[in-house]
């Protein structure tokens, strides 16, 4: 009798370690595959041997905790600190949820992320948008945490009632026990291969395979009393049952409720979000160096010979309508928007909005459209058609951009509120790189043909920059291009005005237009007035000659020009002459100083002047030759 | 012991998908089989999301590589044939010998048919002049059309290993006792042959090896 009961105490004591060990083995088994921490699955890779049974080196790595059931798992420290809901006498039951949790948006300049701007935005132009339970919300209430529970399982043992369980013979126990122990291997094996075909671990294996910032994470919560999902929750999950085990006074039930929709985001989780920079992105001072203005009269030369030519961002050689005298510094926001651009998948697209695999590509590929469409580069601009312009945002001529200007400043203001409402936080950023935001306000707008479209016609400009401060917003990200300063691309706000983007002074840019130099282009100075600032000019310059420099001394008059017609004939030519050289020495010293805008001017001024002198001169030539002509026939009459 | 037979859902797979289908398809099973103390390998497919499981076992590997490689050499010599391979599990019993028989016998308690119906390579179809056609400029649609037709792949995949999984929660009694020092019981995949007649041979040398007629459901 005593033996007996000792026995069935032994076995009952058996079967309850049995029980206890399940349960931490099948916790296990889920957190190790749904903790962003080493799991067995990078564990698994390290063993050299076949089976940690079959070597004897091998047996000492084989803790006693993995001998359970036959399977060894490496150790998972959330398991660990559940131990003790396991090995609770009376079974309760444990419940793991498993939860997707997409990170806090911070919309602080200093820990700005463009991808978690992507994430939110995109996450709430989502179908799926309900999928999130956004109610949490942090102490401050400035950060929205959204979580969803994915994945709910349930791990417990269902008591027998009205029986007694220790009752049976000892052999009958030990039988049941044996046979328990294969079934509860089996069940367990069966969890193991579950685990890793539901979607949640595709989330978790990209999460934890790449090292890369994400906005998701899962975290596990195991518990023994969680309240139940909601009908909603609960309608688009499904349940898969394991077969329960009987034990000798009830049942081991294991089973699992999961979203089968979230497969979406472990190719969006996947993505990675770190940015990377390309040093030597076309027209960077790595690969090429910052070209200075060229000299004056660029007519002589082709802008094929010009160094510094960006031959993807302008087809300068066909745009004959303005010169091509454009002074471009390579920004670097430009260059991150390029990086960004040319590599789309590293701006860690948001997770939730992609959709799943057959479409997936093509949305990757319009994704990716969509940022070079926005974000205006080098490889973007290079239009197939054989328009004579080169693409708008990068080159715009001086005489377009004033039409442009006065225009847009006219214009009503029309800002799409849902388009800029998703961007509120933007305004004011000043350390931002231009692109991310674009994307994002762009997303919502059909107006993504205006960037791509290039500037053929005027007509075309107009009509981009007609749009009111959206475009002024635009403008400044075309100017973004043109600039090294990050500030200016920033200066995206709907409430900044087409001429605070104008007023940067510290970044000279071809397209900067100041008030003073805004002129009317059919205006001309007075001939005493053009002609006294080139005599200025060329008195300011070193003399070549000695002859050209006296002349020019005698010629500091338009009346001694006009009076003397020798002389002056001989000064036209000589100032031809200067005029054509003068320039280059001139201009070199102007172009420190002067940016594209008044080099464009003193251009212009020189060609008035120069008309000037040559219709001055070509007058006093005729009439001297008509003179002379009237002074010979005179002669010979005579 | 009866012996549980489970025929899984056919795949519709193209020739460089075999071996990645079967692979997980034959591990899972195994590892569902491997009762002895296993530290499980996970295995990530690359042609689909799926990752399966092995039980680590090289030399079980190498066998089901190898298995493999001649199920392969059969379907390109066969082609456009639907295929089936069986994975059986055994018990060994010792028995008298007789004239016909050896001293040992296999007792199968377990077979599973994996079905297989393997499509040609749209390539293999077209004519010399028209392969760099296909090769070169596939088009859009041609991808989108591939990229459904790998997704349909890899659902019905990640329905037969669901399959498995549930079979095996169903059917536990029939599983022999695990034995001591044994990882996985005995098992034995049989590929379709070179002629038809030669796999019934097979078919029946089972029969004969089992002692009672093969249940297929």
């Amino acid at each position: 009798m005593t033996s007996t009961h000792t026995n069935s105490h032994t076995e009952a004591a058996k079967m309850e370690q049995v029980i206890t060990e399940f349960f931490y083995k099948s916790l296990l088994i889920i957190l190790e595959s749904r903790s962003s921490y080493v799991s067995s699955r990078n564990y698994s890779g390290e063993q050299t041997v076949s089976s940690p049974s079959s070597s004897s080196s091998s047996s000492s790595s084989v803790r006693p905790r993995d001998k359970w059931f036959n399977l060894a798992l490496r150790e998972c420290p959330s398991a660990l600190e559940n131990l003790d809901l396991c090995r609770r006498s009376n079974f309760e039951p444990v419940v793991v949820d498993v939860i997707l949790e997409q990170k806090p948006l911070d919309w602080g300049p200093a820990s700005f992320s463009p991808t978690s701007d992507l994430v939110r935005n995109l996450s709430s132009k989502n179908k799926n948008s309900y999928f999130w339970n956004s109610d949490q919300q942090d102490e401050s209430g400035s950060e929205m945490k959204c979580e969803k529970i994915i994945e709910r399982w349930f791990v417990q043992h269902e008591s027998r009632k009205g029986r007694d369980c220790n009752s049976g013979n000892r052999r009958s126990s030990c039988n049941n026990l044996s046979a328990l122990y294969k079934k509860l291997i089996l069940m367990l094996r069966s969890l193991y291969v579950t685990v890793r075909l539901l979607p949640a671990y595709n989330i978790f294996r990209d999460l934890n395979s790449s090292g890369l910032i994400c906005s998701f994470k899962l975290v596990p919560r195991v518990s023994s009393f969680v309240e139940p999902l909601t009908r909603k929750e609960e309608v688009d999950m499904q349940r898969f049952w394991f077969t329960p085990v009987d034990t000798s006074c009830g049942r081991l039930c294991l089973s699992v409720l999961y979203h089968s929709s979230i497969s979406d985001m472990s190719s969006e989780s996947s993505t990675p979000m770190s940015p990377q920079f390309i040093p030597d992105y076309v027209g960077s001072p790595l690969a090429d160096p910052l070209r200075r203005f060229p000299s004056l009269p660029v007519s002589h030369g082709s802008p094929s010979s010009l160094p510094f030519s960006r031959r993807h961002s302008w087809s300068y050689d066909h745009y004959k309508a303005s010169p091509p005298l454009v002074s471009f510094s390579p920004s670097p926001t430009h260059s991150e928007s390029n990086a960004l651009v040319s590599n789309p998948s590293s701006l860690g697209l948001p997770p939730m909005s992609l959709p799943p695999h057959p479409p997936e590509t093509s949305l990757a590929h319009k994704r990716n459209t969509n940022f070079d469409e926005y974000c205006p580069s080098p490889n973007f601009s290079a239009s197939p058609s054989p328009s004579p312009s080169p693409s708008l945002p990068i080159y715009i001529p001086r005489t377009h951009l004033s039409k442009a200007l006065l225009r847009s400043e006219s214009a009503p203001v029309n800002i799409a509120a849902p388009k800029l409402a998703n961007t509120p936080a933007l305004s004011g950023k000043q350390n931002l790189p231009p692109c991310p935001p674009l994307k994002i306000t762009r997303a919502g707008t059909s107006r993504t043909d205006n960037i791509r479209v290039p500037a053929e016609t005027d007509a075309t400009i107009e009509k981009i920059f007609s749009f009111g401060k959206e475009d002024c917003w635009k403008y400044s990200g075309v100017k973004a291009f043109s600039n090294s300063s990050p500030r200016i691309s920033c200066s995206r706000s709907s409430s900044r005005s087409l001429q605070d983007d104008f007023d940067y002074s510290e970044f000279p840019c071809p397209f900067d237009v100041e008030d003073g130099e805004m002129m009317d282009p059919g205006s001309r100075k007075s001939q005493d007035a053009a002609v006294g600032a080139l005599v200025r000019l060329l008195k300011n310059s070193p003399p070549l000659r000695q002859n050209v420099s006296l002349n020019f001394s005698e010629a500091s008059r338009p009346e001694i020009l006009s009076n003397s017609i020798p002389k002056q004939s001989q000064i036209l030519e000589a100032v031809t002459v200067e005029y054509a050289a003068a320039p280059n020495i001139a201009s070199f010293r102007l172009v420190a100083s002067k940016t594209t805008t008044d080099a464009l001017e003193e251009l212009r001024g020189y060609k008035v002047m120069k008309n000037l002198l040559l219709s001055e001169g070509g007058k006093a030539y005729t009439s001297n030759v008509a003179s002379a002509a009237e002074h010979s026939s005179t002669s010979k009459g005579t | 012991m009866n012996c549980e037979v489970c025929q899984l859902k056919e795949l519709e797979v193209e020739h460089f998908e075999i071996r990645e289908v079967l692979r997980c398809i034959l591990h899972t099973i195994v590892f569902h089989r491997a009762l002895g103390l296993v530290r499980p390998k996970d295995v990530d497919l690359e042609l689909f999301e799926i990752t399966y499981v092995q039980c680590g076992d090289v030399e079980l590997e190498k066998k089901i590589d190898e298995k493999i490689d001649h199920f392969i050499s059969w379907v390109e010599k066969h082609p456009n044939k639907k295929s089936q391979i069986c994975l059986s599990f055994y018990e060994v019993k010792s028995k008298q010998p007789s004239w016909f028989t050896n001293k040992t016998e296999r007792l199968y308690w377990e077979q599973w048919y994996i079905n297989l119906n393997v499509t040609q390579h749209p390539k293999h179809h077209s004519s010399k002049s028209h392969h760099t056609k296909l090769v070169v400029d596939p088009g859009e649609s041609a991808t989108e059309e591939r990229s459904s037709r790998r997704a349909m792949v890899e659902a019905s995949l990640r329905e037969v290993l669901f399959q498995i999984i549930k079979f095996v929660n169903e059917k536990k009694d029939h599983v022999p006792p695990i034995s001591e020092g044994v990882i996985y019981f005995p098992y034995e995949i049989t590929i379709p042959s070179s002629s038809d007649s030669a796999f019934g041979m097979d078919m029946i040398k089972r029969m004969l090896h089992s002692g009672h007629p093969t249940m297929l459901s």
